[in-house]
């Protein structure tokens, strides 16, 4: 249960009204699920949310970057000729002029010159070393220009502008900026590196990234409220009603408490609806055609989207049909995908299946408008 | 009084399922070199350059106006980037004309572009992003519901989507730069192509493009000197409102039927169909042809299908839209908005080649993204506006 109160301002201080979004900065979630104080805001952390997004991107390199990287993985160090000058790392393009280079490319390196070095005294998990390096740009010999890259050295005292440092190759290579690194040249060992097969066209990139939030309160009690088997909403200007609520008002630009709160029905009819066939992508997991509809619920001045249908047969789905929300068992609620995006809303886990209440249809010209 | 500006370059690329060919450097170049050779200019004489794309979820680059700043030949020059969801090719043109039509620069070179192929549309726009809209099953899946709503409110037959793919499927045909061409295409090929998003079928459905489209926009001065014909812009206008809100109407936004009112007030057209020659327009679901004729007037409320089913919108019609083939026939996502924009420059410089409309001389550029909450527009003739 939440045990906060609310203690919002009924309205924006004069100080703070223009150019202040109504959502603050969060500090981070306690665990003790006591109130923060922040500028008179009361924060409920009841509701942490943790979130990652990851994906195999792809990179297509292009008659440059790909016979660069062909040449990493192969053991050498490729710069590109941009008038008198040689580029490294190459560039498609002269970078001052903006004008096409021939892939005139010429070897460089494998020593080259620090020019400037910063050490990482605690690399992080994406870092190339796991122990602390250095990372510097390096003047390879024959080239114009410095590339950023990592210097596996002992220690900071083994690192200075401009010291002499070589290109070392990993035992596994990819075709990737990775498979090279730096050490002092007299660390330096010799390598015997036989050439890959083909060219390197296209590199992958998993990028991934991890985000951690705090429900606000008026999004905390619309959470608390679907577990409870409840629709809330907040009563907004013109005498709508808007779910979730967004924690204030747009229009009245007035911010909203939980007075404002309204529990709706949870029953409610079809505005409209798409059959889905599933396409392919990576986490995909339909695999048959299946109903996704608008429904905006009694006495709410908005819709529902995306809400899923797999009790009623497709032919027998239609719009103006009576529908009512039968929320799982309490224990099986969640509300994890529950987030403080007001745009495109979740309900969470908690409805079972919507299911027909057995009134008439509503006439299509009775219809709310807000589709 | 602003001052005049006008398009003096278009270049596009190619467009196709996965440009392996080229870097996202080269893509972005590719058009741009060309809108830099059709307006007889080099990078050097470019004040400032103006880029958009769509989501950076889209390829995973953060901010890549960074990364590409050297390859647009930015250099010791200004450079902005834009993004308003599937609308910034527009946006990112009036931008770049705003930059002239203010009297900062004299020649703007503004590019938009999406590599899709380096990621997948339907995964970001199908994810749960944090602080982002997140769309159960993409755009079809958002949008469908919507398609619905019109077809109750208009009473539209249910054949409509299935016409206008099929205008937009051969005009493409007639574009050497589309990415989509079915030679064979016919009605039944349409109407028997599997139901994606009911009631959207697959051939009613842009494809995933790789692409990028560019322009130079240059004052008056650039504009008389200039060898070709310039495309005059008259008028430009955006409009936003919120995705989801109590009381709006998804169907029929407000932000566009307001933003294409004030677009005509602006350009001085108080007949829309019959002032306007020809125009490209944001249909990436066959049916918001139908949608987007009555948002931008051209049609009354409800009416909108009439103007596809009577053939008005075919390029032989009263007012032809989409002679490019469209966006069901290329999208490259960021890209697509200026691609609509510069088609229908190209329509006033009558250098649109065979799908070029007879005697065009002022034309409307149209896109919209997001939840149908982002409209750019404008409108372009073959004389400065008096």
């Amino acid at each position: 249960m939440l045990a906060a109160k609310h203690a919002y301002p009924r309205r924006w201080p004069e100080s703070t009204k223009r150019g202040t979004g109504p959502d603050k900065i969060l500090p981070p979630p306690v665990a003790d699920s006591s109130l923060l104080s922040q500028q008179g805001v009361v924060i409920m952390a009841e509701f942490p949310i943790s979130f990652t997004l990851e994906y195999p991107y792809t990179r297509t390199l292009g008659p440059v970057i790909g016979p660069f990287l062909t040449a990493l993985r192969d053991g050498r160090i490729l710069g590109i000729r941009c008038g008198d000058r040689v580029l490294c790392p190459p560039m498609e393009f002269d970078p001052d002029t903006g004008e096409t280079l021939r892939p005139d490319l010429v070897e460089v390196g494998p020593s080259g010159t620090v020019e400037n070095w910063t050490w990482v005294a605690e690399p992080s998990r994406k870092h190339p070393f796991q122990e602390p390096f250095a990372f510097a740009q390096v003047k390879l010999d024959g080239a114009d220009t410095t590339m950023t890259h990592a210097v596996k050295a002992v220690g900071q005292a083994a690192m200075s502008t401009g010291m002499r440092v070589r290109a070392q190759f990993r035992e596994e290579r990819t075709g990737s900026i990775g498979d090279v690194y730096f050490v002092p040249e007299d660390d330096a060992r010799d390598q015997s590196i036989a050439p890959g097969e083909g060219e390197v066209e296209i590199s992958t990139h998993l990028i991934s990234l991890t985000y951690d939030d705090t429900l606000y309160p008026h999004a905390a009690r619309y959470a608390q409220g679907l577990l409870d088997g409840k629709f809330i909403g907040q009563r907004i200007s013109g005498d709508k009603i808007a779910i979730p609520g967004k924690g204030y008002d747009a229009l009245a630009r007035v911010m909203l408490t939980e007075a404002d709160d309204v529990e709706l029905a949870t029953t409610g009819t079809v505005l409209s609806y798409t059959v889905l066939t599933p396409v392919k992508y990576r986490g995909q997991t339909e695999t048959e055609p299946y109903l996704s509809a608008t429904i905006i619920l009694d006495g709410a001045g908005q819709s529902l989207t995306q809400q899923d249908i797999r009790n009623i047969p497709l032919d027998e789905f239609r719009v103006g049909m009576r529908l009512r929300a039968i929320f799982k068992p309490a224990a099986e609620r969640r509300v994890d995908d529950v987030d403080n995006d007001w745009m495109y809303p979740s309900i969470g886990d908690v409805v079972e299946r919507w299911e027909p209440t057995g009134e008439p249809d509503v006439a299509l010209d009775e219809l709310p408008e807000s589709m | 009084m602003a001052e005049h500006a006008a398009v003096i370059g278009i270049g596009q690329t190619k467009y196709d399922a996965k440009r392996i060919d080229v870097s996202q450097f080269g893509l972005i170049r590719e058009a741009a070199t060309r809108a830099l050779e059709d307006a007889e200019l080099g990078w050097k004489d470019i004040d400032a350059v103006v880029i958009g794309k769509a989501p950076d979820m889209f390829e995973g680059t953060m901010m890549p106006e960074l990364f590409l700043a050297e390859a647009l030949g930015c250099v010791g020059k200004p450079m902005l980037r834009v993004h308003t969801a599937g609308s910034v090719g527009g946006s990112t043109a009036i931008v770049a004309a705003s930059l002239v039509q203010a009297g900062i620069h004299q020649r703007v070179l503004t590019v938009s572009y999406e590599k899709q192929s380096e990621s997948n549309a339907m995964w970001a726009l199908s994810i749960k992003m944090p602080f982002a809209p997140t769309m159960v099953a993409g755009a079809g899946g958002f949008f469908a519901p919507l398609i619905r709503g019109y077809i109750q409110r208009s009473g539209a037959p249910d054949d409509t989507g299935i016409r206008v793919a099929l205008k937009d499927r051969l005009n493409a045909l007639k574009n050497p730069y589309a990415h989509l061409k079915l030679p064979d295409v016919d009605f039944d090929m349409i109407a028997n192509s599997p139901m994606l998003w009911d009631p959207i079928r697959y051939l009613e459905t842009c494809p995933s493009s790789d692409g990028a489209c560019a322009m130079v926009i240059g004052d008056e001065k650039q504009a008389r000197r200039a060898a070709k014909p310039a495309a005059w812009i008259h008028a430009t206008n955006m409009k936003t409102e919120p995705t989801m809100f109590a009381g709006r109407d998804q169907v029929m936004p407000r932000a566009g039927l307001e933003c294409s009112a004030e677009l005509y007030k602006k350009a001085g057209i108080s007949d829309p169909r019959s002032e306007i020659d020809c125009a490209e327009i944001y249909v990436p679901f066959s049916w918001f042809e139908a949608m987007w004729m009555e948002n931008l007037h051209f049609a009354p409320l409800n009416e909108g299908w009439k103007m596809t089913y009577e053939g008005a919108t075919a390029l032989g019609g009263d007012l032809p839209v989409n002679m490019s083939g469209g966006v069901l026939s290329s999208n490259a996502i960021g890209a697509s908005g200026m691609i609509r924009f510069a088609e229908a420059a190209m329509q006033v410089r009558g250098q649109a080649g065979e799908h070029q409309v007879d005697g065009a001389r002022r034309s409307l550029g149209h896109a919209y993204g997001g939840g149908s909450q982002y409209f750019s527009m404008w409108i372009v003739g073959d004389q400065p506006l008096a």
